[in-house]
């Protein structure tokens, strides 16, 4: 057929479609936004995968990424973030502390609005949002219990007001507000002295406190909005019926499909580099996305291993030289070891727990194991981008000369540079001594060789079925067939359910993401004998274990935890010892660094200009975005990731 | 005819009733793990699990929760969505989809039609010749080739050579339906042309068609009045439940284009345990497959009067 009369065929399908009765036609759908008058794109085209669809657009009851990566820009909280992670005000314009972080002030802007999908002014936004919307989290006739955690364990009377409100009928406990003389108030560490200031009292000290103010439990809601919608109304908001006083108003939303974010005029911070439009795009998968990038739909997409392996292996390609690296999401993975492993059958697996107890065998791991390869499956490109050494993700915290926390923990290992060829942490004449140490220990244990190491992916993702026989080949590769195998076992549906609770592997891969911007965070889930340890409760079942070796390492790591949690009134001190502890916690290989991830992508956003926070749920937050309408190159990114030519000034 | 149509309406309410109930248990008895995301099993406490499924009522009886769903249908509730749309009401969820899906459904059923039974009929009328070989290739090749093979050459070639729009675009939705349309209708008018073919060339070779022929009927008239005719009745019966469930969408093309349609509904909802919006699809999906065949069964006695829906002596 030719190309004339395929078009003309394919416009008479579109013709009978218009006739049937399509519905009105409205904006293109294709190209980028260009700006008239510079190279800054003045409409951003953007995707998400359909499997990260919107659930729910109220911020008290998210708890979904997904959801954050655009409620961020439709409501705004105290406090938001830049592209190094560093906290920056937001609806609070200051905030302080006058006793080592247990009382903690913020003072918000006057004259921010809620305004509603058409941008009509509905209320002002106050102190008293601040309380309704804490009310709303910790209530538990309102909220099911979603965001709760953080409120219970660091506001007072937080934690007893959810159990109070339990003990209500479910109308008694949907009458409650946060009004003057509420019982909230009467119960609750949180106050309102006027209008514009907002006072939290912390269970302790806490200085991270502000951090946290950064994530959804914090957020505001106004209770003319919740008494218009009701309290279902409330949850179930959605774009015609929720009010906005972010960077942008949610003005087309179709599931699956896609959503436009128009610049809120009422926004406070009118002086921002914002777009006039965003439009979010649900792609099926990158290869797709792929293709809408070709035909000009979006304006950055990430690539696939094939696309990338493509692009890059052909120097005429196109895209060749437009190949640049995102910047790690927001996750630390690592090797979680299982100490208390069972048989399928409900029989401990006493050949493993004896082998994973030993600190030999678990060093000749950290220092043999190359994972070069099974990084290649994140990055073809530069996999060793993805070697990670630490436990706390890159980018939580500063000192306050401006070192990175993991400087400190890298110092005190001694970790080298990286010479971009091998892994930092490798040294296979250690680990060959240890390797030997190891065997030599467990065989006067009974310990059989090769330990057998149970590892699960899921039996309907090829994907990981693949990286996990590279890993199985880089076990074999770096370790000896003579001291582990690898088994790559399956599970159908839920690792949780089907693995971890019945204790079955040997260990997982898994990373964390902050809830709040303080090592604690992190080293806190891998304590030994806390409730709130989530690791150790769920993952490694330390409180388990029987090895007295294990266990006093354990205790010491956790006593390190604990002293330097106890530092508030000195964070640079607090850093450090914290560092102290990881340190120890990495040396003695309780847990073994794995991997970030580092995608490879097509853009014209500069992404070290957008708000990187390894906490929070500012980091999609369309603020500050220095773009191009030309494709940025891999020289343009090098030099942004070098910090020459970084354009983060024009965050903000 | 109507105490057919009562029997019939009464087995597909025991039908449907059955369906939802063995659903509703399939649901809860998939691990209660899935209630959570992945997030949530991390972050929260047991306590806040326990007390999150508690809300939910997940933690009563199973005969308890059943009875209870069983009482809001009869007042007409469905409930609401917990994570696909969460807590908009599961009408609302599927209203907002299911007509994108009809519409785009509808469009390419009957240009499927046409173009499928109008090759079928050229097929058998020179069986064994070029265009027979031709229509032939072209089923063969469409069942050949897996669909997402096939829809990412037309999404290349429709995108990149002609310009239209690779998503589907509310904004736009008459141009941006064109590749989606074309997707669903490739495979179908291929289906549509093989069993036309089919039936049409074993009425031509049925003795009274050879009588006809004797007789000096012509070749069109033959066709038309009894080949097709007749070829067309088993064609038809299938018909009905096809426009009906053209509601249903399509899980590869909607996932393809990102069309806001029904196709990945079903599997989406059961992935996020939404299990009202399982239930309600369910409901949905087995009364429009029994009405469509009731409905078939009606054409097909209107096209061939030699068939009826009676008890006795009836063919069906």
């Amino acid at each position: 057929m030719k190309k004339s009369t395929a078009k003309l065929t394919a416009l008479t399908l579109a013709a009978m479609m218009a006739l049937a009765g399509c519905g009105s036609s409205g904006g293109s759908t294709s190209g980028s936004g260009e700006s008239a008058s510079s190279d800054q794109l003045t409409d951003l085209y953007t995707w998400e995968t359909q499997a990260r669809e919107v659930e729910t657009l109220n911020v008290l009851n998210s708890q979904n990424a997904a959801d954050s990566n655009v409620i961020t820009n439709l409501v705004e909280g105290l406090l938001s973030t830049d592209s190094e992670g560093q906290l920056i005000p937001a609806l609070a314009e200051d905030y302080s502390t006058d006793d080592n972080g247990l009382t903690w002030t913020f003072k918000l802007r006057e004259g921010v609005k809620w305004v509603d999908k058409n941008g009509e002014e509905k209320a002002d936004c106050t102190a008293q949002d601040f309380l309704t919307g804490l009310e709303f989290v910790m209530n538990y006739h309102k909220n099911a219990s979603t965001n709760i955690s953080m409120p219970q364990e660091m506001i007072t009377g937080a934690d007893e007001y959810y159990e109070y409100t339990k003990t209500l009928s479910e109308e008694e406990g949907r009458a409650l507000t946060a009004d003057e003389g509420s019982k909230f108030l009467e119960m609750v560490g949180i106050e309102a002295p006027d209008d514009y200031t907002v006072v939290y009292h912390c269970t302790s000290e806490l200085p991270y406190f502000p951090t946290v103010a950064t994530y959804n439990c914090l957020y505001p809601a106004s209770q003319a909005l919740i008494d218009e919608l009701g309290i279902d109304g409330f949850l179930a908001c959605d774009d015609t019926t929720m009010w906005f006083n972010g960077a942008y108003l949610l003005t087309s939303y179709t599931p699956n499909n896609e959503k436009v974010l128009t610049k809120n005029e009422a926004y406070w911070d009118t002086e921002s580099q914002r777009f006039d439009t965003v439009t979010i795009k649900m792609i099926e998968s990158l290869d797709t996305g792929f293709q809408l990038y070709q035909a000009g739909e979006l304006d950055r997409i990430d690539l696939s291993e094939s696309n990338l392996t493509t692009i890059y292996n052909d120097e005429n390609n196109e895209y060749h030289d437009q190949l640049v690296e995102k910047r790690p999401d927001k996750f630390s993975y690592q090797f979680h070891f299982n100490y208390s492993k069972m048989n399928e059958d409900g029989t401990p697996d006493d050949n493993w727990n004896k082998a994973i107890a030993n600190t030999a065998f678990r060093q000749a791991m950290y220092y043999g194991l190359d994972l070069t390869s099974y990084y290649a499956r994140t990055n073809a490109i530069n996999p060793l981008k993805c070697e990670n050494n630490f436990y706390t993700m890159k980018g939580l915290v500063y000192t306050s000369d401006g070192r990175d926390y993991t400087d400190l923990v890298a110092e005190k290992l001694g970790l080298g540079e990286s010479d971009g060829e091998t892994m930092i942490r490798l040294d296979a004449d250690k680990a060959s001594e240890l390797k030997a140490q190891a065997m030599e220990e467990l065989a006067a244990e009974g310990v059989t060789f090769p330990v057998e190491i149970d590892y699960y992916v899921p039996a309907n993702n090829q994907t990981s079925i693949d990286s996990a026989t590279v890993l199985k080949q880089a076990f074999s590769d770096s370790l000896g067939d003579d001291f582990v195998t690898l088994n790559i076992k399956t599970y159908v549906n839920n690792l949780t359910a089907e693995v971890v609770d019945p204790q079955l592997q040997s260990f997982v891969v898994n990373g964390w993401g902050a809830d709040y911007g303080d090592p604690q965070n992190f080293l806190g889930q891998e304590t030994y004998g806390e409730d709130g340890a989530y690791y150790s409760m769920n993952y490694s079942n330390i409180n388990d274990a029987t090895d007295e070796e294990l266990i006093s390492l354990y205790q010491q790591f956790t006593d390190l935890v604990n002293t330097a949690k106890a530092i508030t009134d000195d964070t640079d001190a607090r850093y450090e010892a914290y560092a102290e502890a990881e340190a120890f916690m990495i040396e003695n290989v309780l847990v073994m660094p794995c991997n970030y991830n580092i995608a490879w992508q097509l853009t014209h956003v500069n992404d070290y200009t957008t708000k990187n926070a390894a906490f929070g749920i500012q980091n999609y937050k369309y603020v500050g975005w220095e773009t191009s309408v030309d494709a940025y190159t891999t020289e343009q990114y090098d030099e942004f990731a070098s910090g020459s030519g970084n354009g983060a000034s024009a965050a903000e | 005819m109507v105490k057919y149509t009562i029997k019939r309406l009464l087995q597909s309410l025991v039908t449907v009733l059955i369906v939802v109930t063995v659903v509703f248990l399939l649901m809860r008895m998939l691990p209660i793990e899935n209630f959570f995301t992945e997030d949530q099993l991390m972050k929260f406490t047991e306590e806040q699990k326990h007390d999150a499924l508690e809300a939910a009522g997940m933690l009563d009886s199973m005969p308890e929760q059943l009875v209870r769903y069983y009482g809001q249908l009869l007042h007409g509730d469905l409930g609401e969505s917990r994570r696909i749309q969460s807590g908009q009401p599961v009408t609302a969820v599927i209203g907002q989809r299911f007509t994108v899906s009809m519409r785009i459904g509808i469009i390419s059923l009957v240009i499927s039609l046409i173009l499928g039974v109008t090759l079928g009929i050229l097929q058998a009328r020179h069986k064994d010749k070029v265009v027979d070989h031709l229509g032939t290739a072209y089923t063969i090749f469409v069942n050949a080739v897996p669909p997402l093979v096939s829809y990412s050459l037309i999404l290349v070639f429709g995108a990149l050579v002609l310009d239209f729009p690779a998503t589907y675009s509310t904004r736009n939705p008459g141009i941006s339906s064109v590749l989606p349309v074309v997707c669903l209708a490739l495979a179908s008018t291929a289906s549509y042309a093989l069993w036309t073919r089919r039936y049409m060339v074993d009425e031509i070779n049925k003795d009274y068609i050879k009588l006809a022929r004797v007789k000096g009927m012509s070749s069109k008239s033959i066709m038309v009045k009894h080949v097709l005719r007749n070829a067309f009745v088993p064609l038809a019966q299938y018909l009905p439940a096809s426009f009906l469930l053209t509601i249903g969408g399509s899980l590869l093309v909607e996932r393809f284009f990102s069309v806001p349609g029904m196709g990945p509904l079903l599997t989406d909802a059961i992935g996020k345990y939404d299990t009202n919006v399982v239930q309600a699809l369910v409901i949905l999906y087995a009364a429009l497959g029994i009405l469509g065949v009731f409905l078939g069964d009606v054409l097909m006695m209107i096209i061939d009067p030699r068939i009826t829906l009676a008890d006795k002596g009836g063919t069906r």
